[in-house]
């Protein structure tokens, strides 16, 4: 994840090769979205990715800051890799990413930061089950701030 | 305040002493504040303090304090309308202060042009030279070919001289001569070393200074054409280009001499448009002056002007970013008495290798004319990640004997335990007997610590 906006949205003049476009779904998957379209009608291009949430969720690597157990229950904290508003729900659709109860795989996203137009997403340091959600939607946190607690499997 | 002032919050782009000491000056003039600060320092005091603490990265400065990006997209969404950059850090990044005028938000310092113009060290000595600011005496160019117009120009910019080639750099391809009869054969053989060395056998000359004494002029102007000078500060005692102790004014240093070079200063800054606080450096030597560079930001030894001319320098930064125009004529700026300054540094004493770890006793110095300017309290845990300065020691007194005499205590009464200081440092040389006649140049404190440190 990026905050150039210029390296965010690329100049869409021709097809990316396959490389490309397996990198940008990744991104998809790790933002909690699933799908992208890119058109330039002047060139006659359109680009249509789709992903499977659920499917590559699993695939993606540990991006978010260093975690550790943080209590005797062995739980792990959600750390925040960046700082911005807190989205505990994913601001397309209406239910919440990871309500307490939710089973999540690691590298899943459980909440979203957004920055004016931009939106990183947090992702689950460890595969388990979310036993309590600390931070409140819509708060301003910082980098690194403990938002939810996962018990692990 | 201007009538419609241009922000009510600003982002303290920086940490440490002068992120508490910038806090100050904005809440002293009824300015909210945004702390950003990096995992690091979460338990800083300006954190605490800050109407607005926002955590913007791990402790390493690219992701943190280095991180323009980062930096404004934390202004944008704490609500700040400035940014104050400190020293150090991204202060004199002349696209950084771009950066956030694009973004609509005020620079607390000079424009990206001027900081630009004087990161250039050509561009900012032709600049200095074309406002009448002494600059290097020598070739102001490339060397001719013929030695006797190399050996004319020579004799003029007066010996020792220093050949130095044009394409070098970090002391290479330089050669010190010290008379008329060694100048053809230093010359050959430098143009034929930088040939070799740079693939440019260009050589230019320069007076060379042997011990020069760090001389530098503060200057304050506003976006209405007024430019001030606040005096001189004498930063000679340094050790590996850093400054350890500072002074004001420059003892021995006729105040006519300071008020001449502090005009020509000041009237550099009316013709570049330079706004904010700045200031020019010197090496002086046998009552000439040389222009070294520009530093476009506040300084670290800021208090010692503070205490001589009784101007808030960085209340005056957020006075002039607002738009105000300086209220202050040249001829009320008093220069009275004399104020040293000492940096704490968390380091040891003879090695001066860092002294990172949390600090158990904290006792402050006091009583008249002695000033502390530090964000560390008793339990602060000092980083490995940032400098090692844990604070500054400002003694002001009517005449230099008293301000050392006030320093002297400060010293002793200043109680550090958990991490080593270099407050021993200080105590020794303020008891030196050639810092109290003062005038010590440059080179000094490192010929004094080798002796030091000697069997």
């Amino acid at each position: 994840m990026t905050n150039r906006s210029e390296q965010l949205v690329p100049h869409f003049d021709r097809l990316p090769d396959p490389e490309q476009i397996g990198q940008m779904a990744t991104w998809l998957a790790q933002a909690g979205l699933e799908s992208l379209e890119l058109t330039n009608e002047a060139a006659g291009l359109k680009l249509l990715i789709r992903v499977d949430q659920t499917a590559v969720a699993a695939t993606v690597p540990l991006t978010g800051a260093a975690s550790q157990p943080d209590d005797g229950a062995g739980c792990v904290a959600v750390k925040t890799p960046y700082f911005g508003h807190l989205c505990l729900v994913h601001p397309l659709r209406d239910t919440p990413f990871a309500p307490v109860g939710t089973k999540v795989t690691q590298g899943e996203t459980v909440a979203l930061l957004t920055l004016d137009s931009l939106q990183v997403p947090v992702p689950a340091p460890v595969s388990g089950t979310v036993v309590d959600v600390t931070g409140q939607s819509g708060a301003l946190v910082g980098y690194g701030a403990a938002i939810m607690q996962i018990q692990p499997d | 305040m201007s009538e419609i002032p241009r922000f009510s919050r600003v982002l303290i782009a920086n940490r440490g002493e002068i992120a508490l000491r910038i806090q100050r000056a904005c809440r002293q003039l009824g300015l909210e504040t945004v702390a950003v600060y990096s995992e690091a320092d979460a338990d800083s005091r300006h954190v605490h303090e800050a109407d607005i603490a926002l955590c913007i990265g791990p402790a390493a400065a690219a992701r943190s304090y280095l991180d323009p990006d980062g930096l404004l997209l934390a202004a944008r969404l704490t609500g700040a309308q400035a940014i104050h950059p400190g020293y150090g850090f991204l202060s004199e990044n002349a696209d950084f202060a771009d950066a956030v005028e694009a973004a609509g938000l005020t620079f607390i310092g000079p424009t990206g042009a001027s900081i630009r113009m004087m990161g250039d060290k050509i561009t900012a000595k032709r600049a200095m030279r074309d406002a009448g600011v002494p600059c290097v005496p020598g070739s102001d160019g490339p060397l001719p070919a013929d030695m006797d117009a190399v050996s004319a120009i020579a004799v003029q910019v007066g010996f020792p001289v220093i050949v130095k080639a044009s394409g070098g750099g970090g002391g290479r391809g330089m050669r010190v001569v010290e008379r008329e009869a060694d100048l053809a054969q230093a010359v050959t053989l430098t143009a034929k070393e930088a040939q070799q060395a740079f693939g440019n056998p260009t050589l230019y000359l320069e007076r060379f200074m042997q011990k020069p004494r760090h001389i530098e002029i503060q200057v304050l102007c506003d976006t209405h054409g007024t430019a001030l000078w606040l005096g001189a500060r004498d930063c000679s005692l340094q050790r590996r280009h850093q400054k350890v102790l500072e002074e004001a004014s420059a003892p021995g240093i006729a105040p006519e001499t300071i008020a001449e070079i502090g005009e020509r200063c000041a009237e550099a800054c009316r013709r570049i448009g330079y706004r904010g606080a700045g200031t020019f450096e010197f090496l002086y030597e046998d009552g000439v002056f040389a222009f070294i560079e520009m530093n476009t930001r506040v300084q670290v030894e800021h208090p010692i002007t503070e205490e001589t001319t009784g101007i808030d320098i960085v209340a005056q930064q957020l006075r002039i970013a607002q738009g105000e125009p300086l209220g202050i004529a040249q001829v009320d700026i008093p220069l009275r008495g004399h104020a040293i300054e000492c940096r704490l540094n968390a380091e040891d004493p003879f090695t001066f290798m860092p002294s990172p770890g949390t600090i158990t006793r904290w006792d402050l110095p006091g009583g008249p004319g002695i000033r502390v300017d530090t964000h560390v309290v008793a339990g602060y845990t000092v980083q490995p990640y940032y400098d090692s300065l844990i604070g500054k020691i400002i003694s002001y007194g009517a005449t230099r004997a008293e301000a050392i005499a006030r320093m002297r205590v400060a010293l002793t009464e200043m109680k550090v335990e958990g991490v080593s200081t270099n407050i021993a440092l200080h105590r020794d040389l303020l008891a030196d007997p050639a810092f109290r006649r003062g005038g010590v140049d440059i080179h000094y404190l490192e010929r004094w610590l080798a002796q030091r440190t000697a069997p």
